[in-house]
């Protein structure tokens, strides 16, 4: 079998959530099949300067192919043209002078997937939002497998996205929430689609002993583990658990691990190691007594289900539907909206032992039956199959729509991207039965 | 092709968070929405409030900057509409001034301007000492604003260890029970003479009753007189030793509570249940009332 998998960025040294999605993705199916990966020149998400050189390179085995990106990204002119199709009645051509817009732009990227399609089975597509994936889907529609790592934000109510999710041959989902958003928005529920996410590599041993001497941390503390950014929602968990500390001064600490953004808190009760390696990383939550996970807006958070495979709960922000959905589904974590809630969940969690036991022990079956690596690759390869069953089959495929002629790409129709988002409805896909219909939604 | 199955494991979130949402709003009486909390935190008062926003060179800043941008204030007299530092110049002036007069009469317009000037003198005045008043408000209220947060901080900090020491009171109070002999109950109050005996005859009777008494206190005696008192002591005696037992039990339970804020190390209660509140043990209720089957043998 051969795969393509095509993502805006590729490299060992980018950590970004989707790029490290696909990479990982490129690594356990070339186990599978043989896989190559296209990508472009670019290493920064924001300009998407050329800074790698164009052409094919080995990156842990696999042979990755990049091509230049026509211009970069200008982000005043990117945010003119948000403002309008996100807030303002405007048309399909603003459209797609957005995605134009916001790139990165390499048509050398689509063409090259056009001609190699042939001998191509799928060609696996990272992040819907970008240019590369809505430009490769449509040429490639038949062989075009997406992952969309969506987020709540107002991209998934544009009207360029729909005819997209509907024409591809499968979507693999990040969480359940990411694929109810994307069924209300796009109405793509008779595409093959499946909640996979991905695995993560847990040491088989950690030393939450080795952790504590090194670092010297003796008391029993909470962990955060990522970017130290306001947009994770660190500034909240600053304020909220400099509260906590004061209302209850022999409490839990609190230890950060990640690069910092914005300040931090000087307080004897928080702890900022900076960025530490994965083996310091691992031993540091299985020395804690829980992962806290502050952010608002996650497709499906790598830390959280670490901290499931080592046994630890997780306190998380109740207004990420995904990681509200998350803890409810597995049983392993608790949430919180605001102030109150985070004390008394973070209280019932450090000062009770079987509650946190047992949270911990649900995390880590949740884990073994979800998020291994077996299991991922499990989930891939079966949709393949299917798909190929399909083709056998001679089962009828949809083409991708075509787009509005020259005069309808002009008329302003279309509705503001927020409201059409503000429309979908939110909450945590928590209950019902296995299956994408079955399950209902909680605000 | 397996797809997620939702299992919980005898742990259901939903359920705790409705009990911890529950605890909320019994504690604070009003429990705001979300958006009622967006609301009130929009209202940017903080802003204001920071501290750090107030410069403490703010008068001389102002001085400086206002020095540097108004325009510096006229003098304005009856003379000034003629002067010049030409003396040819300010004799023509005032040899034309009348036939200047029979076209129009500048009086008015010299003595509004003279007022003006005026004006903007006393207004030069008085700015500095508005923002004078003005720096020393927003200090005074950044003052009382941290003063709020300490405040708030600290009535979170009670409550919090308050409810803590109502939970193990309470907790407390179910194993509570009256042993005879250890503490005297409380009487209703009563007047001195009362408690001497009024005659001979009632201080020789209160020295049989004792007499008695300590006839039946006979230590080798003591199982065997429980026993002969019948069922119902036997009951009552269970029941305290049960009571007994189950105050064992809760102090253990209270000491290792308050262990888990006092010793750093040890962090986890044994308590099977979430809720804190379990703590204080329903079944405590049975054992007091056993208690009371004590008090009426006594």
């Amino acid at each position: 079998m051969k795969l393509a998998i095509a993502v805006q960025r590729y490299g060992a040294d980018i950590n970004g959530g989707a790029e490290l999605h696909a990479r990982y993705v490129a690594e356990r199916l070339a186990r599978h099949a043989q896989v190559e990966v296209v990508t472009t020149c670019a290493r920064d998400y924001v300009t998407w300067k050329n800074e790698r050189p164009a052409g094919v390179e080995q990156i842990n085995g696999i042979p990755v192919r990049r091509f230049p990106v026509v211009h970069e990204r200008d982000p005043n002119h990117f945010g003119r043209l948000s403002r309008r199709v996100f807030d303002e009645p405007h048309s399909i051509a603003d459209e797609l002078a957005w995605l134009d817009g916001e790139g990165p732009a390499s048509p050398a990227l689509i063409d090259y997937l056009e001609r190699a399609s042939p001998g191509l089975d799928f060609v696996l597509f990272f992040s819907y939002r970008y240019y590369h994936a809505w430009h490769g889907a449509r040429r490639v529609s038949s062989q075009a497998i997406l992952v969309p790592t969506a987020e709540r934000d107002p991209a998934i109510g544009l009207g360029i996205f729909g005819p997209t999710f509907r024409g591809v041959r499968a979507v693999m989902y990040n969480s359940h929430e990411e694929r109810a958003m994307i069924h209300t928005a796009t109405g793509n529920q008779a595409v093959p689609g499946v909640v996979v996410g991905i695995g993560s590599e847990i040491p088989s041993r950690s030393e939450p002993q080795r952790f504590r001497k090194k670092h010297n941390i003796q008391r029993p503390f909470a962990i955060y583990v990522g970017r130290i950014d306001e947009n994770k929602g660190c500034k909240e968990l600053f304020d909220f658990f400099l509260r906590y500390a004061a209302t209850f001064p022999r409490g839990l600490d609190l230890v950060l691990i990640g690069s910092p953004i914005i300040p931090i808190p000087q307080h004897p009760r928080i702890h900022h190691l900076g960025f530490l390696p994965d083996e310091d990383k691992f031993d540091g939550i299985a020395a804690s007594d829980l992962l806290i996970m502050p952010s608002y807006f996650e497709s499906l958070s790598m830390v959280a289900l670490e901290a499931w495979a080592l046994g630890r709960p997780v306190l998380a922000n109740g207004r990420c539907d995904v990681l509200k959905g998350q803890c409810i589904r597995s049983g392993a974590g608790l949430y919180y909206e605001r102030y109150e809630e985070f004390a008394e969940t973070l209280y019932s969690l450090e000062s009770n032992g079987p509650l946190n036991a047992r949270l911990g022990r649900n995390g880590r079956d949740y884990f073994s039956q979800h998020y291994t690596w077996p299991v991922i690759e499990g989930k891939y390869l079966d949709m393949f199959d299917r798909l190929k069953r399909d083709d056998a089959a001679g089962a009828a495929r949809k083409a991708v729509e075509p787009l509005p002629g020259w005069l309808g790409r002009r008329r302003r129709d279309q509705r503001p991207a927020s409201q059409v988002l503000a429309d979908i409805p939110s909450g945590a896909v928590v209950s019902g039965r296995d299956g994408a219909h079955d399950l209902s939604r909680s605000a | 092709m397996t797809d997620f199955s939702i299992r919980s494991d005898n742990v259901d979130v939903e359920q705790i968070m409705r009990q911890i949402r529950s605890r909320i709003r019994e504690k604070r009486g009003v429990d705001y929405t979300e958006e009622e909390i967006r609301e009130l935190a929009n209202v940017k008062l903080e802003k204001f409030l920071d501290p750090r926003g107030v410069r403490s060179d703010l008068l001389e800043q102002f001085r400086r900057k206002r020095e540097a941008s108004l325009p510096p204030n006229f003098k304005f007299e009856d003379t000034t509409l003629y002067e010049t530092h030409r003396g040819f110049l300010a004799f023509m002036r005032k040899l034309l001034n009348p036939i200047l007069k029979l076209f129009f009469n500048p009086n008015p317009l010299i003595e509004a301007l003279n007022i003006q000037s005026k004006l903007n003198a006393q207004q030069a005045a008085l700015e500095p000492l508005y923002y004078e008043v003005i720096h020393n408000l927003v200090l005074e209220t950044t003052r009382l604003g941290i003063d709020v947060k300490n405040l708030k901080m600290r009535v979170e900090s009670m409550s919090s260890r308050l409810d803590f020491d109502e939970r193990r009171a309470r907790a407390l109070e179910g194993v509570v029970q009256y042993r005879p002999g250890a503490v005297a109950p409380l009487q209703p109050p009563t007047s001195g003479d009362e408690r001497q005996p009024r005659t001979e005859s009632d201080q020789a009777e209160r020295r049989n009753r004792r007499r008695r008494r300590r006839g039946r206190r006979r230590p080798d005696d003591r199982t065997g007189a429980r026993g002969a008192e019948g069922p119902r002591s036997a009951e009552s005696a269970s029941g305290a030793e049960a009571a007994r037992g189950t105050e064992g039990v809760e102090s253990a339970a209270g000491e290792n509570r308050e262990r888990s804020w006092d010793d750093g190390g040890t962090r986890h209660n044994d308590s099977q249940s979430f809720a804190p509140e379990s703590n204080s043990g329903h079944g405590d209720r049975s054992d007091s009332s056993s208690n009371g089957g004590n008090d009426s043998e006594s």
